[in-house]
């Protein structure tokens, strides 16, 4: 087998299992985002996120966010991003709305999990979920200034 | 509340859903597979060493960083932890590397899948690396004044 056979036969083998990895991620997704939209849906269609989201709406505005945006970032911290894309998904928000929700749970999201994960390495949790937390808030209140 | 409404509103707007993202995950995957098998890893070392010199953390913190900003933070503490019981890491080290960290981790997965429901990739993903490097060149700043208060703080928690 020459050089330029064994390079072709190595990108066959990533890309395959690139495939495998994708149909992998696909379905992790698929399982929580499918319930998740399910669930917005029926606060949608029963009137209960038009109950809840003004109560949200004054700190929310101040994110640049509508009230029921707040269902987003309460599922992507407390479950995960996948959850969080399964309801952004069920709403019709703006680029901008968008945009500030995925910096904000970029920042900050799964904070059960992966705080669990700091602090096995030896680092406060404490400072760790502030920082997340910190970083979220600054970062939209920013966004939302300057967007 | 219409019911059969409820379940077809839901069953194809999920289903739709899934398909954008199968549209972009899939093929993004197999492309990032194929550039992790061509020792893409060991020139983006290369890359980030003057950011590790920056932060001033060792070069055995480098490794968990790269890790951690790609795979995730499941993946960089494991290593982390490796490294730690090695005693490979200071209590410095681990700080600025885990303050970088949870600012900024699984960089494509993440990005990814903001990316699916309509965000800027670029722009999400530089404002994540560039927050990271500020408030861990901070940490590290902040640590190198204070190093032996770290050591009752660690182990406090």
């Amino acid at each position: 087998m020459n050089r330029r056979e064994a390079g072709d036969n190595m990108i066959e083998e990533s890309g395959k299992r690139g495939l495998k990895k994708g149909l992998i991620t696909l379905w992790k997704l698929t399982k929580i985002v499918v319930p998740v939209y399910f669930f917005v849906t029926l606060l949608k269609m029963s009137h209960i996120l038009d109950t809840i989201s003004p109560w949200f709406e004054p700190a929310m505005s101040i994110l640049g966010l509508p009230g029921e945006a707040s269902v987003v970032l309460v599922l992507g911290n407390f479950i995960n991003l996948y959850a969080s894309i399964g309801a952004i998904v069920s709403m019709s928000l703006t680029i901008k709305q968008i945009t500030i929700l995925s910096v904000m749970l970029s920042f900050s999201h799964s904070l059960f999990l992966e705080s669990a994960v700091a602090k096995r390495t030896g680092v406060s949790i404490v400072l760790v979920v502030f920082i997340r937390l910190g970083l979220a808030i600054i970062s939209a209140l920013v966004l939302n200034l300057l967007l | 509340m219409d019911f059969s409404l409820y379940i077809k509103e839901s069953v194809l707007g999920s289903l739709s859903s899934v398909l954008t993202m199968a549209k972009i995950i899939i093929p993004l995957m197999m492309v990032m597979e194929v550039l992790k098998d061509s020792n893409i890893l060991d020139r983006l070392s290369h890359k980030i060493s003057p950011i590790a010199r920056f932060l001033n953390i060792s070069n055995n913190a480098v490794f968990p960083l790269i890790i951690g900003l790609i795979f995730g933070l499941s993946y960089g503490a494991g290593v982390i932890i490796e490294s730690a019981e090695e005693n490979d890491l200071s209590k410095r080290d681990l700080y600025t590397l885990m303050i970088f960290l949870v600012a900024c981790h699984a960089v494509i997965e993440d990005t990814l899948l903001f990316v699916v429901v309509g965000a800027s990739l670029w722009f999400l993903l530089g404002i994540r690396l560039i927050v990271a490097i500020i408030i861990s060149y901070l940490a590290s700043k902040v640590l190198n004044k204070m190093d032996m208060g770290i050591e009752t703080k660690g182990d406090k928690n």
